[in-house]
């Protein structure tokens, strides 16, 4: 390897790498813009093609103008004299980035599919204080990447001499999971049913709405509802119900693939990298002494198929807003995998040991308010206005009961709550059933809740806080929980090692 | 290894939090908690008057009356409720943990241990100022749901527990002199 590049005098990035900050661009303007190209699309016929053809050429060229002028200003250099990295970058606003090389923790090299094509590579740098923004170059040969990540480590090294066995380490991190294709196909097909239906009916507002501004007559209304009304009613009704169920699914699929395509975990001494996305490469370091909550996710399909989605809080160094990069979901693991997952980052797999139910009355009250409440206003409405007829109200209403029981039923059934002396984990969920694994030395605060009603039956609630969010149970055994709580505080205040 | 115990726990031997007496607020309290109250009440008996007293014509005569009746009980209710609400706060300190118990529909207990605490801050609102009454808030790193705040202390009380809560925080050593991270003060904080 060619060792002798110097990195004291600014360098540029190399040069195909203006393609990929024009591509960048570009990709940003048309999703400012996609609603008013959609409509331009649409309304092809009746627009002028020279002006047209004009301000699209006139937008890329002026893309393509800021792209190259990004590339010229964009320099970065090792200041071995005060021991900093420095990126300078900007047209009009300049800005200049200087990172201390001791504090550097890790220096990663990425690829998204646009610098796959042009064969450049990224290179993002990791500081200690997570919140201060991080510095990446966005296009840079393999060979200088390399050349110049270990020239960061080096010298980070040299600041932490006892830190070098640690760093040697980072520079090969061992690939530990990578989760394939047939596991995100599975995941897509059998999650977030809701997230894509609302994503969709935004989707089809935000046209509608576009459409109805340009009084454009895209699609017939009428002509639609007039096929519909031709159709039997329960066709119709299954042609609309199997168009959206398709949708979803489609939705989902390609979300799911996009986000998460070639999912790897790899595992260094000190961290653990997750790097995954199609379109462009997603990197983040979990560090398992910062995770404070691990949620497992499976629903019945998926469980059949043997794939989970595990869910990883870390504690937010912004206490108000929980940041997203501290919140990480592995998509699709196996069972295995997902014990592999857990393993590293608890140290060990979490028993159940104790099993708290919660008592019947939860149930009753549920029941009460998700079943009984919505009848009876849909039959307070329903004689008021006589909005269906009764026959109608009493079908609806049978498959709201059955729906809304089922539903209520599976959700008090699977409420548990195990103990063991290293773990607390939570079960809940009546169709996807989440499973929450907190260590009692990461409680922050506990709040035990009684209604006055509560007393005479003995029934209880408990909130435990963590710095990655809250876990609680309720209308359990008040004792039980009063006992419990002792026990946790126990464990807290004799815990002599940090929670983080 | 120097003198390594293992002995099982006994769960029913710990110390029980729920058994601890709580001591309870200063009395002068009520009068924050009223004020704040009647802050509310007067906004709503003011709309009420100028209505009366431009438009008499809006609610019939009875309808008035209720207005009326219905304010009294309000007012009277919301005394009954603060004087029994009141009863029912409590705070102590024991030697690792802030207890806080509030609530008289719900019965909440917040309890926050000294080594999950990041930082104390004291806090005196307008009337609590004159009053002599301060608030202690305990912070944590889970979030402003897991903060505690303990009310209606007296100030010399409040400083003496910000200055016991941060001593658990940064236990002072002999031998290495760190640096005592300051914990705020924000007395001429307003918070209400």
């Amino acid at each position: 390897m060619n060792k002798s590049v110097d990195f004291s005098q600014p360098q540029r990035q190399s040069l195909p790498g203006i393609l990929v900050m024009f591509a960048n661009s570009l990709q940003k303007t048309v999703r400012a813009l996609w609603p008013m190209l959609l409509i331009w699309l649409v309304k092809f016929d009746s627009l002028n093609k020279l002006v047209f053809f004009g301000s699209v050429a006139g937008v890329v060229l002026i893309i393509a103008i800021i792209s190259y002028l990004q590339y010229l200003f964009f320099t970065f250099y090792i200041d071995e004299e005060n021991g900093e990295f420095v990126i300078q970058k900007g047209v009009l606003n300049k800005t200049r980035i200087t990172i201390q090389l001791h504090k550097i923790q890790q220096v990663n090299i990425n690829q998204s599919l646009i610098q796959r094509l042009v064969g450049v590579h990224k290179l993002e740098i990791d500081t200690a204080g997570s919140d201060k923004k991080e510095a990446s170059i966005s296009a840079i040969s393999h060979e200088l990447a390399t050349i110049l990540k270990e020239r960061l480590i080096n010298h980070s090294q040299l600041e932490l001499t006892e830190n070098a066995e640690k760093n040697v380490e980072e520079i090969t991190p061992t690939s530990f999971i990578k989760i394939g294709l047939p596991s995100l196909i599975k995941i897509g097909f059998t999650s977030n049913y809701i997230k894509s239906f609302a994503l969709i009916f935004l989707f089809f507002t935000t046209i509608v709405e576009n459409l109805q501004q340009l009084n454009a007559e895209v699609i017939d209304e009428d002509q639609v509802t007039n096929y519909l009304d031709t159709l039997p009613i329960y066709t119709s009704i299954f042609i609309v119900i199997g168009f959206f169920i398709t949708l979803i699914l489609l939705v989902n699929l390609v979300r799911t693939i996009l986000k998460y395509f070639d999912f790897t975990i790899q595992k260094s001494k000190q961290a653990i990298i997750l790097s995954y996305g199609l379109l462009s490469t997603k990197n983040t370091l979990l560090n398992p002494n910062k995770v404070q909550k691990i949620k497992v996710t499976q629903n019945y399909f998926q469980k059949k198929l043997d794939v989970t989605t595990i869910g990883i809080h870390q504690a937010s160094s912004d206490a108000e807003k929980v940041k997203e990069k501290d919140q990480i979901e592995v998509p699709g693991c196996n069972e295995n995998e997902r014990d592999a997952i857990l393993k590293l980052l608890l140290g060990q797999l979490p028993q159940k040991r104790t099993m708290y139910l919660p008592n019947w009355r939860k149930l009753a009250v549920n029941t009460f308010f998700f079943l009984l409440v919505p009848i009876a206003i849909t039959l307070f409405l329903n004689h008021k206005t006589e909005f269906v007829t009764w026959n109608d109200w009493f079908m609806y209403t049978a498959i709201f009961s059955v729906f809304a029981g089922v539903m209520l039923w599976f959700s008090f059934k699977n409420y548990k709550l195990f103990v063991s002396n290293d773990f607390i984990i939570k079960q809940n969920g009546a169709w996807d059933i989440d499973t929450t694994i907190i260590e009692p030395y990461k409680i922050q605060a506990i709040e035990t809740q009684q209604f006055f009603w509560q007393k005479a039956t003995n029934i209880g609630s408990v909130t435990l806080s963590t710095a990655g969010g809250t876990v609680s149970f309720t209308t359990g055994n008040y004792t039980e929980i009063k006992q419990l709580v002792n026990y946790w505080l126990y464990q807290v205040e004799t815990w002599e090692k940090g929670w983080m | 290894m120097n003198e390594f115990n293992n002995n099982p726990i006994d769960i029913t031997q710990l110390p029980k939090f729920e058994e601890v007496q709580l001591n309870g607020l200063n009395p002068k309290y009520i009068t924050v908690l009223l004020f704040n109250f009647s802050l509310l009440l007067i906004l709503v008996i003011g709309g009420f008057s100028a209505l009366f007293y431009f438009n008499q014509d809006a609610f019939s005569n009875t309808i008035w009356m209720a207005i009326l009746v219905g304010l009294v009980l309000i007012l009277v209710g919301l005394v009954v409720f603060t004087k029994f609400s009141f009863k029912k706060k409590g705070y102590t300190f024991r030697e690792h943990d802030a207890i806080y118990k509030s609530g008289l529909i719900s019965e909440t207990t917040t309890i926050i241990p000294f080594n999950r605490v990041q930082h104390v801050a004291l806090h005196q609102g307008f009337i609590s100022r004159k009053l002599g009454l301060a608030s202690i808030e305990l912070f944590t790193a889970g979030g402003s749901s897991s903060d505690l705040e303990i009310p209606g202390l007296l100030l010399a009380d409040a400083q003496i527990i910000k200055n016991l809560v941060s001593q658990k925080i940064n236990p002072p050593k002999q031998d290495d002199p760190i640096e005592v991270a300051p914990t705020e003060t924000p007395l001429s904080e307003e918070h209400e």
